[in-house]
């Protein structure tokens, strides 16, 4: 048993070189046990250690202090300790205990979240996903942390950074509906609604046992940016869905499912009835934003239907045809899906009438070629990398000896394949 | 605190890196634990939100400013109002927003930027959305009285009809570069190599 | 533009001769006037002869009409032995045609108990037959059983006795027999799942079928399918009827009707091709279409694109087919597909309407026109927009090489999102498994 001095010293003096921190570990992990009985005293000895030198030591006597229920005075003493911590550790070092330092960034999280001041754990909880993730691809436990930090504290577009990677490796289930639920509402906050769509559509889509409530609140947001980016939605759920999914979604969905319904009738004053009954339901589900989004968006899938139909109509045509007050109102709409580029149309103030155009776009350009380059690019390395996935599951023991044993219940078909035609 | 950056941004003109310079420098003070709320140059933030064409940042941004600030600086409120009607999308009400409020000296030149840069979105979606337009309302989305909203648009080759008091739109033609260099071709061929093995 | 003012030119032409042409022919049974009730209920016999004029007298909303088929009704239904039927009709007539279609308390005494013993009579012989085991004898007796509940309309227990005779059925003739006798019923039931699966069984059996039997079948293969909506396999199946059918069905259906709801079905359900091969050359089929030549006109007309003329007999027959016992149902919605069949043939061949044009060859207004061709480019039936401005349909040619690149992307994002979406549900299924296994060690 060795005193807390003793490691302080010993901390001290293996932190440099690669060979000396392995002994170090090998000390520390011996001594785990008796730092966690010692916690108390620990705290004041992190002033003879340097966070950025010894920071696995640093660890090793930061994880003890966070354990326990935290008051605010001591919170407000361990948030700077930890945020330079995480802030000057070197990555290798913490790397070797990855789970202490998870735990302590939790702590962490929950500490500032405690004190009502998240936007002070943004920026360190982002600096802790990028020492403790092997690779842009690995989804890490601090990934739905940081993002819930992002939403509390209002800072979505620095929760952007984190999600524009793609992530392909999860090790918890729990992290990953965290995240991709989180990542959704930041999305949606952006109003990038495709990725919103894609995030939530992982989470009602993943396997799981048993239904649990992110899936549920990720399918009720899933419905309404459907309707909001796409103008419908079905309730089809592709059949690689959980069975858990599949069957108990929608009568946990129910009012969203009658939205959609009202919605698919085309008639914005319908919509707006039912809304306003269920107000209460929309409201306690911190959904009634998105439902008014919805609610507007009607005139623009009703508008966008038109400009399939018709080349020329008038202002007053499509006032009339979409339920607007006035032809000024018609043109504001009109007006608006121009700028955001939702449709393409001319508006003849002089005539009254609006002459709807076909996508200019020709596919000639450097640009779109450009584009289309980097698509292909992008394709065939997922493709690679499904191959590979493919290769690596194919030699599994675990997978070959469950596949052989099952042979005669499931189809191949059963099984998520790559469909031949894409195998490129 | 340290705003150098910031300055030096604003000193250079650099509008453009001004949300990026706040939001950065925003986490980094507050990792620290400062309790940097009130001396936050808010009024600033926002309109390097704007100013870049991003009203859901300048939202939020909007959305976490503590109370106190919002009733005491009102420089901060009328920098949020402009941001609001672009939000509405009240085209002509972002001018009486920038109008509407004496600038500080420091927020003045960004102001300035900012409606000048509004000014040419604005033509640019006249240019795009309408094929003939009242001088009324072109002078509404531009911001400029009527005389100077049709010498604007006249410049640029728009046709005055004074009977109906409309403009005729001129669209312009569109340059792009649709010439390939060879390093595509090459790409090609390996595609095509690629999809055969 | 040319062509088409051609066309519509020659279309006025048309309209007019057709119109001269029609008040030269003979009247027909099912035409624009007045339902000639009489000439109607001679086509039909027995019991559907009966419900076929009651259900006029429920659909019609002519007086006269009405108190007519309700007395050919009660006197057809004097021949028979159908109290309970006499009974809702006397209280439908409910005094109207005077004392001699009242109710006749005396005649419905004796017809009952007349089956009384009738009733008892065929008991007492299936249980002799059915202690003897003559399996031939049983079968008459079910059978008999049947025609017995048939003609007292206790339909359910006419359809079970029918249905009970096939255990001792020894012949293909017994089937046939037995299947004909369901299918009847069925029919008058208004049950068409029993009427095509005993249409099918009757058609598996080995013995090659007399030509009027496969007619029979053909026409109750095609009810059940109108009545299913599925005018497609309905009208085949009418397109398929032989030229033994005759008369020899009309207790169920009429070789007009036959005309008719094949006719109709197949306007609203073929294309042009299918249109010109399977009816209009179909010789057979051409002689139930001289039965109504209206039908047969409104055909022609609709091929060869006189479609004013072509809306015009269908809108003169319409109030007589909706009071058809198996059509009315269907009216509107044939009606319907009908039309846009012919909107869509009628835009076909140019690269732009004048819709003032096509709203008079449609007999309609120009918002209208805009409102149905509206419904039919959202639908993709057409692929058109419309000039709203100058009131003109233009074709809308899709730029293949756009299309495709547009296409292409789409599918590449897909596949993307996909792709990425199953590599993570691989690692959570992996995980998952892993996770089970170490817990099992």
């Amino acid at each position: 048993m060795q005193s807390v001095e003793n490691l302080v010293t010993q901390i001290q003096g293996l932190s440099s070189s690669a060979s000396d921190i392995s002994v170090l570990h090998n000390i520390l992990k011996a001594a785990d046990d008796s730092l966690r009985s010692e916690s108390p005293r620990l705290l004041p000895s992190l002033d003879q250690l340097d966070p950025s030198k010894h920071s696995l030591g640093y660890l090793y006597f930061l994880e003890p202090c966070v354990y326990g229920t935290i008051t605010k005075e001591r919170a407000n003493t361990l948030v700077p300790i930890i945020a330079r911590f995480i802030t000057s550790c070197v990555a290798e070092q913490i790397r070797l205990a990855p789970e202490k330092f998870i735990t302590v960034c939790r702590r962490f999280k929950e500490q500032v979240m405690l004190l009502e001041v998240p936007i002070r754990g943004v920026g360190p909880l982002l600096t802790a996903i990028h020492k403790i993730q092997a690779s842009t691809e690995h989804l890490t436990a601090l990934h739905p942390e940081f993002l819930q930090l992002c939403l509390s504290s209002k800072c979505y577009k620095t929760g952007l950074s984190v999600l524009e990677d793609d992530i392909y490796e999860v090790n918890q289930p729990r992290d990953f509906f965290l995240y991709c639920y989180y990542g959704g509402m930041i999305f949606i906050g952006q109003k990038r609604f495709q990725k919103a769509l894609e995030l939530l559509h992982n989470v009602v889509t993943a396997p799981m046992p048993t239904i649990n409530a992110i899936a549920c609140e990720a399918y009720k947001k899933y419905i309404l940016v459907s309707l909001i980016h796409h103008g419908q939605f079905s309730t089809n759920l592709p059949k690689y869905t959980s069975s858990a999914a599949q069957r108990n979604l929608k009568n946990f969905c129910q009012s969203y499912i009658e939205l959609a319904n009202s919605y698919n009738t085309g008639k914005v004053a319908e919509l707006e009835t039912y809304v306003r009954v269920n107000m209460e339901k929309f409201e306690s589900d911190n959904n009634l934003g998105l439902v008014k989004q919805v609610i507007s968006s009607m005139y623009k899938r009703n508008i966008q239907r038109l400009t399939q139909t018709y080349l020329t109509l008038s202002l007053q045509d499509i006032a009339n045809t979409v339920q607007l007050n006035s032809p000024k109102e018609a043109e504001m709409h009109v007006l608006q899906m121009i700028q955001d580029g939702q449709i393409y149309a001319t508006i003849n103030q002089k005539d009254g009438m609006v002459r709807f155009l076909e996508d200019p776009e020709q596919y000639k350009t450097c640009e779109m070629i450009e584009h289309i380059d980097s698509s292909i690019q992008r394709i065939m390395a997922l493709s690679k990398k499904l191959t590979a996935m493919d290769e690596l599951l194919s030699c599994d023991h675990l997978y070959l000896a469950k596949a052989g044993r099952e042979r005669q219940r499931f189809d191949f078909d059963d099984f998520d394949t790559v469909p031949q035609k894409f195998n490129i | 605190m340290d705003f150098s950056p910031l300055t030096d941004a604003m000193a250079s003109k650099s509008y453009d890196k001004i949300a990026d310079i706040c939001d950065q420098l925003m986490l980094q003070v507050a990792a620290d634990g400062v309790a940097f709320e009130d001396e936050w140059p808010y009024a600033i933030h926002l309109l390097g939100h704007l100013y870049v064409n991003d009203s859901n940042s300048a939202r939020f941004l909007w959305k976490s400013i503590p109370s106190a600030i919002k009733e005491n600086q009102p420089q901060v409120v009328a920098a949020w109002k402009i941001g609001q009607r672009l939000w509405t999308r009240d085209y002509a009400g972002v001018y009486e927003a920038i109008r509407g409020f004496e600038w500080s000296q420091e927020a003045q030149p960004l102001v300035a930027a900012f409606s000048e840069i509004y000014t040419k979105r604005m033509f640019q979606l006249l240019l795009s959305a309408y094929s003939t337009i009242s001088i009324e309302d072109t002078a509404l989305f531009l911001g400029m009285n009527e005389d100077d909203a049709k010498n604007y648009v006249q410049q640029q080759g728009w046709l005055e009809d004074p009977a109906s008091r409309m403009l005729t739109v001129k669209k312009q033609p569109i340059v792009t570069e649709q010439k390939l260099d060879p390093s595509k071709l090459q790409r090609l061929t390996e595609y095509v190599f690629h999809l055969e093995h | 533009m040319e062509a088409e003012d051609e066309q519509s030119n020659a279309m006025m032409d048309e309209i007019y001769s057709n119109g001269c042409e029609e008040t030269a022919r003979s009247r027909p049974i099912i035409s624009g006037e007045q339902l000639d009730i009489e000439a109607y209920a001679s086509l039909y016999q027995g019991r559907t002869k009966i419900t076929r004029l009651l259900f006029i007298a429920d659909h019609c909303d002519n007086v006269s009409m009405r108190l007519e088929a309700l007395r050919m009704a009660y006197d057809e239904i004097k021949k028979g032995e159908n109290t309970q039927l006499l009974r809702e009709v006397v209280q439908k007539i409910d005094g109207r045609l005077g004392p001699n279609y009242a109710m006749d308390a005396a005649w419905c005494e004796s017809v009952d108990r007349r089956a009384e013993q009738r009733k008892e009579k065929l008991e007492n012989e299936l249980n002799a037959y059915r202690t003897n085991l003559i399996k031939e004898s049983i079968r008459m007796g079910y059978n008999d059983f049947g025609d017995f509940y048939y003609a007292h309309g206790a339909l359910g227990d006419a359809f079970k006795s029918y249905v009970r005779t096939r255990d001792y059925c020894t012949t293909s003739k017994h089937i046939i027999h037995m299947c004909m006798s369901a299918i009847l019923v069925s029919i008058e039931m208004g049950q068409f799942t029993h009427v095509t699966s005993y249409v099918s069984k009757a058609e598996q059996t080995p013995e090659a079928l007399e030509p009027a039997t496969v007619a029979k079948l053909r026409c109750a293969a095609g009810l059940a399918h109108l009545e299913a909506k599925k005018y497609k396999l309905a009208a085949r199946k009418f397109l398929e009827v032989g030229p033994d059918l005759l008369n020899s069905y009309n207790e169920v259906i009429a070789p007009q009707d036959v005309a008719t709801y094949g006719g109709l079905c197949a306007l609203a359900s073929f294309d042009r091709a299918e249109l010109k091969s399977k009816v209009i050359d179909n010789v057979s089929f051409r002689n139930f279409l001289e039965l109504v030549p209206e039908v047969r006109e409104l055909i022609n007309d609709f091929y060869s694109s006189h479609y004013a003329s072509c809306l015009d007999y269908l809108g003169n027959l319409k109030a007589n087919l909706l009071l058809d016992i198996h059509l009315h149902d269907h009216v509107e919605i044939l009606y319907d597909q009908i039309r846009n069949k012919a909107l869509i043939q009628y835009t076909h061949p140019f690269v732009s309407v004048d819709l003032n044009m096509m709203a008079n060859a449609f007999k309609t207004t120009v918002a209208g026109i805009q409102k149905e061709l509206e419904a039919l480019i959202t639908d993709n039936q057409i692929q058109a927009r419309i000039d709203s401005h100058n009131k003109i349909l233009y074709a809308r040619h899709a730029d293949q090489r756009n299309a495709t690149f547009q296409r292409v992307l789409q599918t590449g994002n897909e596949f993307d999102q996909d792709v990425r979406a199953m590599l993570l549900r691989t690692n959570l299924l992996k995980h998952d498994y892993n996770q089970r296994n170490s817990r099992k060690l």
